[in-house]
């Protein structure tokens, strides 16, 4: 191992000088390993093997062929949903110590979430058949 | 404050106004009423009465000179209602959307007139910038709407990636995000600094579509229904400078011998290239659109010069640049033909719309009495008493004359050539309001004191 000197001065290009050696190792690691086992590994190609993976069914069809919009905006609308969700967490596990304050906040949290949801829910964003 | 929750909650009400109405008229009255009670809630949140008590310390500060700024800011959005809300049905179903995103927009506004943290900034720039890539492309069957706002997306996701690095390197070499307490003069030499500094300058010339960051403002401003290109073109435009000026101002003021003389070539940049692609246009809107690209390089000029000249002009040129501009975009929603030759003969078939062209086209160019001219005017005195860039000003001048020869295009059109009328038609209040802004013009060209008297009262 080479002992760095890190410099007392943080914002000098020599400072990062580590990192860019862990760059360096980190790309060479994965040349290396890819490489050698591209040489060395045993390659038998069926006409099985050569397939797309698709769950262990025959693929069938092309991939990208052209889906309805509701599908996006369910799926949109569920991750948008989810990610809100995930806040109570941080909440949940800080109940006691952010009291009445804390528990106002959340209820503005969710009075924005509810508005948000009843706007969806009237404007048919949920609705599946036309 | 009262502002920013307001403008919040009244887009949330505008959402609900979506399903709660059947029809279209009382939606638009519920945005031009909402918009009014924004105003009375601005002033009387600069006259001290705060209807909320948020501690927001470290994080936004609302100035005399912002808040003054948000008043114009509302005061011109509800001069864009009056006169632009009916052409908004003919966008699209979602009426009442619009004006909720609009709402929203503003929100933005404020928050970036008033930020005093970098993190501020960011939340109000995106604020502002994912409604309006909405808007551009809410004309859903328009091509031209929809590649207007994939290429908004695009660059300006990018842009804004720019931009959030360059907080990053900041807060690298400060270790702060508050823009007040940075203490730059102490790191003159940072190299992060200087890089973090420039791609936050690079990212806000972005967005206010300054030379050579301003190739997508044609095509966007083209692409856009003309309501929205008429709002983003103006309020938006101004409400991003003034936190331009205040980044600049508050944060990079110590190491201004490091960007200032960049900041110069950026402007003449902007000038050149603004004014002399507009001179080869054919569509008026195209023309407004490059047209707002040289009026952005005529602000830029509060950047170089940096002192309080600087901080009035802006000001004044946030009025006259937004009236003229909402109310040429006004007349264009209303013009089946939007090119110089679809105003032919104007003057004979509405004398009272083409007279008002006229004066927004002189206010425009900045011809004496109006108050365009007198935008100009502080622009270059604030760069004149900043010293040292006197050849901007001389450019500058030259490139007012350039500008001159294009605006002075439509006016030739109307009251020198003959066509068929080209005009859908307008109400008797549509035109009180129009009427409304070339007074308002005019008055403002004549009395600026007034008005910096309402600011510093």
């Amino acid at each position: 191992m080479v002992n760095l000197a890190i410099q007392t001065n943080l914002d000098t290009s020599g400072s990062y000088l580590p990192i860019g050696l862990q760059l360096l190792f980190a790309a060479g690691m994965i040349v290396t390993l890819m490489g050698v086992t591209h040489l060395l590994g045993p390659k038998r190609r069926t006409a099985d093997k050569l397939q797309n993976f698709a769950s262990g069914i025959e693929s069938h069809g092309e991939a990208r062929q052209p889906i309805a919009i509701k599908y996006f905006l369910t799926a949109i609308l569920f991750v948008l949903f989810d990610v809100e969700v995930i806040f109570f967490y941080p909440y949940a596990v800080n109940f006691r110590e952010l009291g009445w304050s804390g528990f106002y906040a959340v209820l503005l949290f969710v009075a924005f979430f509810l508005c948000g949801f009843i706007y969806i829910i009237r404007r048919g964003a949920l609705k599946w058949e036309d | 404050m009262n502002a920013v929750l307001l403008s919040g909650l009244l887009g949330v009400v505008m959402m609900f106004a979506s399903f709660l109405f059947r029809t279209k008229a009382p939606v638009r009255i519920l945005a031009i009423l909402g918009m009014a009670v924004l105003l009375v809630a601005n002033v009387l949140d600069t006259k001290g009465i705060h209807f909320f008590h948020v501690n927001t310390t470290g994080f936004l500060s609302f100035t005399g000179y912002a808040l003054f700024f948000n008043t114009i800011v509302i005061a011109c959005t509800l001069i864009f209602f009056l006169i632009s809300s009916k052409d908004m049905q003919k966008v699209g179903n979602h009426y009442a959307e619009y004006f909720a995103l609009i709402f929203f927009i503003l929100t933005g506004i404020f928050l970036v007139t008033a930020f005093t943290n970098l993190l501020i900034l960011f939340i109000g720039i995106e604020i502002i910038s994912i409604p309006l890539y909405i808007l551009t492309g809410s004309a859903k069957k328009d091509l031209k709407s929809n590649e207007a706002a994939l290429k908004y997306f695009l660059m300006g996701a990018f842009s804004t990636g720019v931009m959030l690095m360059g907080i990053a390197l900041i807060y690298g070499a400060t270790g702060t995000f508050d823009i007040t307490k940075m203490n730059i003069a102490g790191l003159l030499k940072s190299n992060l600094l200087t890089a973090g500094m420039l791609m936050l300058l690079f990212s806000m010339c972005f967005k206010v579509s300054i030379a050579p960051f301003h190739f997508w403002t044609p095509d966007v401003y083209d692409g856009a229904p003309n309501v929205f290109t008429s709002f983003m073109a103006t309020i938006v435009k101004v409400g991003i400078f003034v936190g331009f000026l205040h980044l600049f101002y508050t944060a990079f003021d110590a190491i201004a011998l490091q960007w200032k003389i960049w900041m110069a070539v950026l402007a003449a940049l902007t000038l050149l290239v603004g004014n002399i692609t507009a001179v080869f246009q054919q569509s008026v809107k195209r023309m407004l659109a490059y047209s707002s690209i040289s009026q952005a390089g005529f602000m830029l000029f509060a950047l170089v010069a940096m002192n309080e000249t600087a901080h009035e002009g802006l000001l004044l040129y946030a009025i006259a640049y937004c009236l003229a501009t909402i109310g040429v975009f006004g007349i264009i929603s209303k013009m089946t033909d939007y090119s110089f030759d679809g105003f032919n003969g104007l003057a004979g078939h509405q004398p009272l719309v083409a007279l008002c062209v006229a004066i927004f086209m002189l206010s425009l160019a900045g011809i004496p009495l109006s108050a365009g001219f007198l935008a100009k005017f502080y622009m270059l005195k604030a760069v004149i008493q900043a010293g040292g860039y006197m050849w901007l000003v001389i450019f500058g001048v030259l490139m007012a004359a350039v500008s001159a020869y294009y605006y002075f295009r439509v006016i030739q059109a109307m009251y020198f050539k003959e066509g068929p009328n080209h005009f859908s038609g307008i109400s008797a209040f549509e035109k009180c309001v129009l009427v409304g802004i070339c007074v308002l013009i005019v008055f403002t060209g004549l009395f600026p004191n007034i008005i910096f008297g309402w600011m510093y009262f």
